[in-house]
């Protein structure tokens, strides 16, 4: 399993002391990376009604319920775990259990979504914590079973809401979407805590070297579980708006928010190897994801030319991290 | 010598899965109210078909020690093209949706070859770019296929069990156990997945091996969209994540390891039947198809824990704390023997 | 070509690796038919030779001639073209794989279709010639023990019909008995007219095997001589380089402290059988021996990295289980791996992270870091391993050997809650300076009331440092020496075991 997720051994003999000239793959890629944001600016600029308020408003808006999942994400990245593949049915069964119980009322709904969200992701995060398990595998088959249970549970019908609190979520204070006030707010948060806690330390050595951490008596288990446990929770905060937002759910609310979420993660050069990438980063993935899925379809293509694009921006980016990292090393 | 080798994981788990799966396909009736008619066994050598390539596919990868999670994406752009290219005839197709598969298998292999890539990420985004790919080609649509004679003839019943889609796959499975037990590059691709490190000293050509395996994952998986295609009369831009599933639960079944280097294509056809029979069983039972989809995530999930390095060092140290304090006369005993 | 002439020529082969030359200038020729040694001391250049022989390193200058034609080995494929056969330093076969199949692994002659009938007489005879005859050729290589599959890569190396075998270490893992077939094995193939380059720290077995011995010391070839001309004490002369009878310079501690570790009935399953010590506060305990000896797999036991083991430890009289490296550290036992890459350091991290990982608890309050403790503790590590204060920020990977051997040493050092320290093969790749940084380091830790335990091959290492010396061979403790040990005999023993150990016993 080792060679799957983090690039195999290389023998080196020593590592020279810091030469601070930059090598030529590191110039390389640097080139690649300000010509590619060039190119999406000329083409941004180009494209008819992008450079305009509400359009801005637009992008940040569906950036921000992807970039709260991507959150999530990232701290699962950057603690070794790769990525979770079951992102879109836990937004989609947490939004279904948000809508049925706004009869309780805004706050215990939230305090509901938040609890179930925690449960579905942490107990995955506990496995892939305690046991190893391989978390790509074991998330594309609670992927399926979430998806199964919220099938079964809901009947195959789309959930409405029992009441209207849900509504308080789709507010606009200041004529930009409350989920983007929430998206900056668990960044700055999420950003504190990975570079100034104990936790957030623990994790990128966990992320950047599991053996080495296991070795120095680090609680590996733990602090996987907890930064999955985190993840659950957010996953849950994207889908109290996403449902209210839609203002009904069914077993495909989640979308393609999974792909969309590992897209903006990595879009913000963390690398799926784990050890690096921040909650800012991440942020600014989503935003880049959000604002090339637009100029996509102002143009006019397609959601398939969406994805399309959004694929091959991740396969860049592995590939252009890839060799900056080794750039280093060289 | 039999019983030992019967106990090697690679052996067992393949063909306990399949015993059980026949036995609780033999039982249908008792929890039924339906016979078993041999068009139950044909339905199951259906399924068999509709997934086996992929599972293929994903099983060589894995005995290489790589993990190609663009299976679904190659097989659903396979299927399309198939379809798209097809119409006039269907070899058009075909061969449109095995160059693809090809030129997909020798980007990726070529990017984790050369540059060092772990394979994960990189087959990752091939999946998204290709599901992308695939919508962007139909519109997002399902394209039908109107050549019916083809539809027809890959679905005809042969032998009773069988149909020509059904056989090919069967086909294509001796033919890859028989290459990977018998030839060179058979060797070659299982000592790269179990040591890579010694491949290499011992004079193996890694990158070239990894190429291969990744070129022959790609047309493989296309073929068996290509066939699915042609047998649904349609090409579905979406296949979702249940063939993935099926896939990596079937080839887990079948004996192979996550870590590499472990199984053959004929635990692999073990692992792939014990699916296809569940699959069966769950279709005649009626049961709902959230069922079924938890059936196939409760399956995957179990054996993706069990398959979890950190339960076995855990295992063996209870094993080590639980075995009686060795005596010192067997120690003893042992150290004459060797001075 | 005839027994007798040059069929192999190294030619003024120099290698550096960053700033340090591994080898220098270093020549020396094999004869078809021949059995030639190479032998040296840890460092001296000899695994260097094998890589670029093999075609696993390029030489930065100087040729490799086989058979008087200048070849460029590439890799190990070309190598294996132009007739090199390898044993590599490592195990390398597959252990997924059945036994013939091992065999045939890179085989140029290997067919696209095997032929297992054909091939399987041929296997058969190759196997019975390295003492493998109760091996099956169709069983996985994995249900073998170590010396087995070692015998098995032996006699893949052997049956190539190769104009060169290189044998690096074969027989580090190997009983008597199981190396007494490999002798046997390699004359045969030496008869044949092949040349052999024989690597070995046994330097009994090299007297008895080979036609002619390359010492070589610091990247340099000392001599090349005939087996004739030699024996043991002047063959160790020319590998230690000044007279072997010295004597360590260890300074003796003044106290011996309480007993702070206990291990008793130590074994770990094919590697340590029944290892027992008491380590005492205040002093420098060494295990002394080679590769497959299991002084590493005793470090590795107590430290709670190999599951598999079993033993009863007690620290400062409190029992611990072993199996769990944090339940090793709670308890005050921390390790130093001798893979630094893999099991120790975080590479890509600056040198503070590095020092202050496994010190979390003590520099944050309530989860949340505190800079103030954060950088008091920092610069007290600092101070206590030596390092530059303007270092802090850089990776870790970007350092030398001997300062990434520092943070990793400096990280278990200058908490009052550890109370042993175990190093695996401490200065391994450091460079002289960094090694006298270290050694003063362990002497700080115990002069701290700690116990140190350490393993080594070096004996300069185990003669400056330890007050204590085990000797281990084939996963047994040979002897316990105290005070003053020639070198000569803690080498011998290393590379003999008790059982031909010539010298007297000592009080």
């Amino acid at each position: 399993m080792n060679n799957l997720l983090s690039a195999p051994a290389r023998p080196e003999a020593s590592v020279p002391e810091p030469a601070r000239r930059r090598s030529r793959t590191e110039v390389v890629v640097t080139v690649i990376v300000v010509l590619a944001v060039l190119a999406a600016i000329v083409a941004g600029l180009s494209t008819h009604r992008f450079a305009t308020i509400a359009n801005a408003k637009a992008i940040i808006t569906s950036a921000s319920l992807v970039g709260i999942a991507a959150l999530g994400l990232t701290l699962i990245t950057i603690g070794g775990s790769a990525v979770s593949l079951a992102i879109s049915p836990s937004v989609a069964a947490v939004g279904m259990i948000f809508l049925s119980a706004q009869s309780l009322g805004l706050v215990p709904a939230l305090v509901l979504a938040l609890a179930c969200g925690i449960l579905i992701t942490g107990l995955q995060g506990a496995v892939v914590g305690y046991a190893a398990a391989n978390p790509v595998l074991l998330t594309i088959a609670t992927s399926f079973a979430i998806a199964g249970l919220a099938t079964g549970i809901s009947g195959g019908e789309t959930v409405s809401p029992t009441g209207t609190g849900y509504d308080r979520l789709n507010a606009t204070p200041g004529g930009v979407a409350l989920s983007v006030y929430a998206l900056v707010v668990l960044a700055l948060i999420l950003e504190w805590t990975l570079r100034r806690t104990a936790f957030g330390r623990t994790l990128y050595l966990i992320g950047e070297n599991r053996r080495a951490a296991w070795a120095a008596g680090l609680p590996v288990g733990r602090t996987t579980a907890v930064a999955w446990f985190a993840a659950g929770a957010l996953f849950a905060v994207t889908a109290a708006f996403t449902a209210a937002f839609n203002t009904s759910a069914n077993v495909n609310l989640g979308g393609t928010l999974t792909f969309d979420a590992i897209a903006a993660v990595l879009a913000g050069g963390t690398p799926i190897s784990g050890g690096r990438g921040s909650a800012l980063r991440t942020l600014a993935g989503a935003v880049l994801i959000a604002a090339v899925s637009d100029i996509l379809l102002l143009r006019g293509y397609s959601t398939g030319v969406q994805i399309m694009v959004k694929g091959l921006i991740v396969l860049l980016v592995v590939i252009l991290v890839h060799l900056r990292a080794k750039g280093r090393n060289a | 010598m039999r019983s030992r080798s019967l106990r090697r994981p690679e052996t067992l788990v393949p063909l306990s899965s399949v015993a059980i799966m026949v036995v609780a396909f033999a039982l249908i009736p008792a929890y039924t109210d339906s016979a078993i008619a041999p068009f139950d066994v044909y339905n199951t050598f259906q399924i068999f078909a509709r997934l086996g390539l992929l599972a293929l596919a994903l099983g060589l990868t894995m005995i290489a020690g790589e993990f190609d999670l663009s299976v679904v994406g190659t097989y659903a752009l396979g299927g399309m093209l198939a379809v798209q290219t097809g119409q006039e005839h269907w070899v058009y197709g075909l061969l449109a949706a095995l160059a693809a598969g090809a030129v997909i298998g020798l980007v990726q292999g070529g990017v984790i070859a050369g540059l060092k890539l772990p394979s994960m990420p990189v087959t990752l985004a091939t999946y998204i770019t290709l599901l992308g790919l695939t919508s962007a080609l139909s519109g997002g649509l399902t394209k039908t296929y109107s050549n019916a004679s083809v539809t027809l003839w890959v679905d005809q019943t042969v032998l009773t069990f069988f149909s020509p889609r059904s056989l090919l796959t069967l086909g294509l499975f001796l033919l890859a156990a028989v290459v990977l037990s018998f030839t060179r590059w058979g060797r070659e691709l299982r000592a790269i997945g179990g040591d890579r490190r010694a491949s290499q000293v011992a004079g193996v050509r890694v990158d070239r091996l990894i190429v291969g395996t990744f070129m022959l994952s790609g047309m493989l998986s296309a073929l068996g969209g290509s066939l699915l295609s042609f047998s649904l009369g349609s090409a579905n831009p979406d296949p979702g994540v249940q063939p993935l599933i099926v896939a990596a639960a079937a080839a887990l079944l079948g004996g192979l390891s996550l870590a590499g280097g472990r199984g053959n294509a004929l635990g692999l056809l073990g692992g792939i039947m014990a699916v296809a029979l569940l699959a069966e069983i769950v279709t005649v039972a009626a049961l709902p198809g959230y069922v079924t989809q938890l059936f196939f995530a409760g399956l995957l999930g179990v054996i993706v824990v069990i398959d979890a390095p950190d339960l076995h060092r855990a295992l063996v140290r209870q094993r080590t704390r639980l075995r009686p304090e060795g005596n010192p006369t067997s120690m003893l005993s042992r150290k004459r023997e060797l001075s | 070509m005839s027994p007798g002439e040059d069929l192999v020529r190294v030619d003024r082969l120099v290698k550096s690796f960053g700033n340090t030359r591994a080898v220098r200038a270093a020549s020396f020729s094999v004869a078809a038919g021949e059995i030639h040694a190479l032998c040296g001391h840890n460092g001296a250049g000899k695994s260097t030779v094998v890589k670029m022989l093999s075609g696993q390193e390029a030489p930065d200058d100087g040729a490799i001639l086989i058979g008087d034609q200048v070849v460029d080995l590439r890799s190990r494929r070309v190598a294996q073209r132009n007739g090199v056969a390898l044993v590599d330093q490592e195990l390398s076969v597959v252990p997924s794989l059945t036994v013939a199949e091992n065999l045939m692994l890179g085989d140029l002659r290997a067919r696209w279709i095997n032929r297992p009938r054909a091939a399987g007489r041929r296997l058969r005879t190759l196997l019975d010639s390295v003492g493998l005859a109760h091996v099956e050729l169709d069983r996985p290589l994995g249900e073998l023990g170590i010396g087995e599959r070692q015998l098995i890569e032996i006699a893949r190396a052997l049956g190539q019909d190769a104009r060169l075998v290189i044998l690096d270490e074969p027989t580090a893992t190997l009983s008597d008995v199981e190396s007494a077939y490999v002798y046997e094995a390699i004359r045969n193939v030496a008869a044949t007219g092949c040349a052999v380059l024989f690597v070995s720290h046994r330097l009994g077995e090299v007297l008895d095997l080979c036609d002619k011995v390359t010492v070589m010391r610091d990247g340099a070839v000392v001599a090349t001589t005939p087996v004739a001309e030699l024996t043991l004490d002047s063959l160790i002369v020319q590998m230690l380089g000044e007279a072997p009878l010295r004597l360590g310079r260890r300074t003796a501690a003044d106290v011996e402290g309480a007993e702070v570790l206990t291990v008793s009935g130590l074994s770990v399953p094919g590697r340590v059988r029944d290892f027992s010590i008491a380590l005492r506060a205040g002093r420098v305990y060494a295990l002394a021996g080679q590769l497959g000896s299991g002084a590493s797999d005793v470090l590795r036991a107590i430290a709670g990295l190999l599951p598999s083991a079993s033993a009863e430890l007690t620290v400062d009289g409190t029992a611990v289980r072993l199996g769990h490296p944090a339940g090793a550290i709670r308890a005050g036992i921390a390790f130093v791996s001798n893979d630094r890459k893999a099991e120790g350091l975080f590479l890509r991290r600056p040198v503070s992270w590095n020092l202050l990982a496994t010190r979390l608890p003590q520099v944050t309050r309530l989860g949340v870091l505190d800079p103030r403790r954060w950088s008091e503790a920092l610069a007290v590590l600092l101070d206590l391993c030596g390092l530059d204060r303007k270092r802090t920020t850089h990776a870790v990977g970007s350092l030398s050997g001997g300062n990434q051997q520092k943070v990793f040493v400096g990280r278990c050092l200058g908490r009052d809650d550890v109370r042993v320290l175990l190093l695996d093969d401490p200065t391994r790749g450091v460079d002289v300076g960094g090694r006298a940084a270290i050694h003063a380091l362990l002497r700080d830790a115990t002069d701290r009331g700690m116990a140190v335990l350490f393993s080594s091959t070096e004996l300069e290492e185990l003669g400056d440092l330890a007050d204590v010396v085990v000797t281990m061979h084939q996963g047994e403790v040979v002897r316990r020496h105290e005070g003053d040990t020639a070198d000569t005999v803690l080498l011998r023993e290393m590379t003999h075991g008790a059982s031909t150990a010539l010298v007297e016993e000592r009080p």
